[in-house]
């Protein structure tokens, strides 16, 4: 009677995470939001290098002795940390209203005194000074009798070389802006993909689709293919985000270690996935324990504060990774997602030690879904809300 | 045969179903009737595994049935469900690949059952802007559309229009015809009278009555009289041995007792005017029903 081919049940949380998957991938919310996420990576990527890169000043120059310094000033500007453009005026009045109109950043009036409009740029002044100081030595000096090349001699003194006992490690700084921003996308992808668990749940339980679902298939194969396609879609979308904001950088020129880049994007990647796995199933009990959308926020409440710990635990483990607090956070479950990826990408964890926050991951997630999918089961069918201790009860 | 076999179950203290036993022939369309919260609602989850029975179980064919067997039977719950957001056909083609099809046919089999049921102009809107007859189509074809091999619809008449409940009854009287048993709850007895030769009456959580309607029709010894009159019906009362069963808007059916003849109760009702209507009736269903729930 039946001639049409029948899959094995084992495999048909497949199909519901297809659906999952493609349902979502279709809605246009998802879409435009993920839309919305590209430009503001991509435009901020591209801004940052535009406005990126050396200062740029302009000194208006009044009098004779003002035109030398800066004349001196540019052809020197190859040892200076910034571009100077200097302009000639006639009168320190026009001078003065280049200031107020901010088309110069300081005025030089002769051989003695700067003018500035409130606060000028301190590197530009200081440069100034400098030039304007070694200037009026070699004219004292002249005065006095020495000659011109001795003058010159005399005043040039190498300054002295800065041993910095803690240098900047430029790399360092890259890896731990590319892991702030690691670690804020996880925070993001945890809840908003935590949260189309919840959201899915409730709504297959306030459509009342579920009684039509679970009459074909277990509950366990339904919330399995839920979590499945939905943290599919979630890391889909990570990984898209992740290889634009990547190309976007390198080819603007913003990005000084590709390696390290790449591999901060891996790392993000797999704990997204230990993260996720960990905290979907709860995302599932939140929502089976109501039966409308307006029900959920209340019971994610105590799932969200922990989420928003863990994010402030993983600020802090980009700033002092290697703190006892950091080590601490990287281990736990609930907040290793958050804070492990970090890190690792700054050197301070070895590969053993992510390996056994992996393995504590995999193995909480583990122990928590037959939990989970138990609650889920009881509670799924049952309307209204139903408290947690009546759901984990053996029927 | 589907077998449903001593099934209990408890909700807290209170006792949804009692020792409930009955079975469904292959062919055969059972319906299945009883008071509201009666548990007509809680046996179907039970025979479609959604709930769980404390004692008791489920056969077809005379094995146990377990979650491979179920997904090839058809339900449709008495509170309707579908995906709101989804396409007709993309929901109806999900649903069905649930049930064991693969991707092809699920296609085209919920296309096939879609344009029975007369919904096929709108196989690509979103279910929830379908009008509510036209989803309850869509949920009875989500329950068609895999050919199961037992069909068990809870209230599948309730909300249809009359050309509605044609359909559907066609519909099920064709699956019923090609071997499938089907069991369906209603509370609109004159429709089960018209499409069952079968009938099971569950009060209480307990079976009450069933078998062939005809059979119960026959095991009620009772002698029933149909009497309307044109003018003011008399008090039918006044006669020994006569109660009444039913109130109609210009007469009554009454039981008489043993000792009483029908000619009695012509000799009232001439003397009370016209007669119009005089003869001697067979319980109807909602006659049985409700003997045996206000037993």
């Amino acid at each position: 009677m039946n001639g049409a081919k029948r899959d094995s049940d084992r495999g048909i949380y497949r199909v519901v995470a297809r659906r999952e998957f493609v349902e979502r991938f279709k809605d246009r919310g998802f879409r435009i939001s993920t839309g919305i996420t590209l430009t503001i990576l991509v435009g901020f990527l591209v801004l940052s290098s535009l406005a990126g890169g050396r200062a740029r000043y302009d000194l208006v120059v009044v009098g004779e002795d003002a035109v030398e310094v800066g004349t001196q000033l540019e052809r020197g500007s190859a040892t200076l940390a910034f571009d100077v453009t200097v302009q000639e005026l006639d009168d320190e009045a026009s001078a003065e209203r280049a200031l107020r109109d901010g088309d110069a950043d300081a005025v030089l009036i002769g051989g003695d005194r700067i003018v500035v409009k409130s606060d000028g740029p301190a590197d530009l002044l200081g440069a100034v000074q400098s030039v304007s100081e070694r200037l009026r030595a070699h004219q004292v000096l002249e005065e006095a009798g020495v000659s011109p090349d001795q003058a010159d001699e005399a005043l040039d003194v190498a300054p002295l070389p800065v041993r910095a006992l803690e240098p900047i490690d430029e790399r360092r700084q890259q890896l731990a802006a590319v892991a702030f921003v690691g670690v804020l996308a996880l925070y993001g992808q945890l809840f908003a993909y935590g949260y189309w668990v919840a959201a899915g749940v409730v709504e297959e339980k306030s459509s009342r689709v579920v009684e039509v679902l679970l009459s074909a298939i277990r509950p366990s194969q339904l919330l399995r293919g839920k979590i499945l396609g939905i943290g599919l879609l979630g890391l889909c979308q990570l990984l898209l985000i992740g290889m634009i904001g990547f190309g976007t950088a390198l080819g603007v020129g913003r990005l000084d270690f590709p390696g390290g880049a790449l591999g901060a994007i891996g790392v993000v990647l797999l704990w997204f996935l230990f993260g996720y796995a960990f905290y979907a199933s709860l995302f599932a009990v939140a929502g089976s324990i109501v039966s409308r959308q307006e029900d959920l926020q209340a019971t994610m409440t105590p799932l969200s504060l922990v989420i928003i710990a863990s994010f402030f635990l993983g600020i802090q483990a980009v700033g002092n990774p290697d703190s006892t607090l950091a080590t601490v956070s990287s281990l736990m479950p609930w907040s290793a997602p958050l804070s492990m990826p970090s890190r690792i990408m700054l050197g301070q964890a070895s590969i053993w030690f992510a390996f056994l926050s992996a393995v504590i991951s995999v193995a909480a997630t583990a122990a928590l879904i037959p939990v989970a999918t138990r609650v889920y089961a009881n509670a799924v069918l049952r309307p209204g809300k139903v408290k947690l201790r009546d759901a984990l009860a053996r029927r | 045969m589907l077998d449903l076999i001593d099934l209990t179950r408890r909700f807290g203290d209170v006792v949804a179903l009692d020792d409930v036993s009955f079975s469904v022939p292959g062919g055969e369309m059972v319906g299945f009737v009883g008071p509201n919260g009666a548990g007509k609602t809680t046996a179907m989850r039970i025979v479609l595994g959604v709930l769980q029975a404390d004692s008791g179980e489920v056969r077809w064919r005379g094995k146990r049935v377990d979650a491979a067997v179920r997904r090839r039977f058809g339900y449709m719950p008495e509170e309707r469900g579908l995906y709101p957001k989804m396409r007709v056909l993309d929901q109806l083609a999900y649903l069905g690949r649930l049930h064991g099809l693969d991707a092809g046919d699920a296609r085209a089999r919920s296309l096939r059952t879609i344009e029975i049921l007369g919904v096929a102009d709108r196989v690509n809107d979103r279910t929830e802007t379908l009008s509510l007859g036209n989803q309850q189509r869509v949920q009875l074809a989500a329950a068609l559309a895999h050919e199961p091999e037992v069909l068990v619809l809870d209230e599948p008449f309730s909300g249809l229009d009359p050309v509605g409940v044609d359909t559907l009854a066609g519909v099920l009287r064709e699956q019923a015809a090609a071997g499938v048993p089907v069991v369906f709850s209603s509370h609109q007895l004159e429709l089960v009278e018209r499409l069952c030769e079968s009938v099971v009456m569950i009060n209480a959580g307990r079976i009450v009555a069933a078998g062939r309607i005809s059979d119960l029709r026959a095991s009620d010894a009772r002698r029933l009289v149909r009497v309307e009159v044109a003018g003011q019906a008399p008090d039918w009362t006044r006669l020994a041995g006569v109660t009444v069963v039913e109130r109609l808007a210009s007469g009554a059916v009454l039981e008489l007792s043993d000792g009483t003849v029908p000619n009695d109760v012509l000799d009232l009702a001439r003397a009370a005017g016209e007669v119009r209507w005089f003869g001697v009736v067979q319980p109807s269903l909602p006659d049985i029903f409700r003997r045996v729930v206000t037993r």
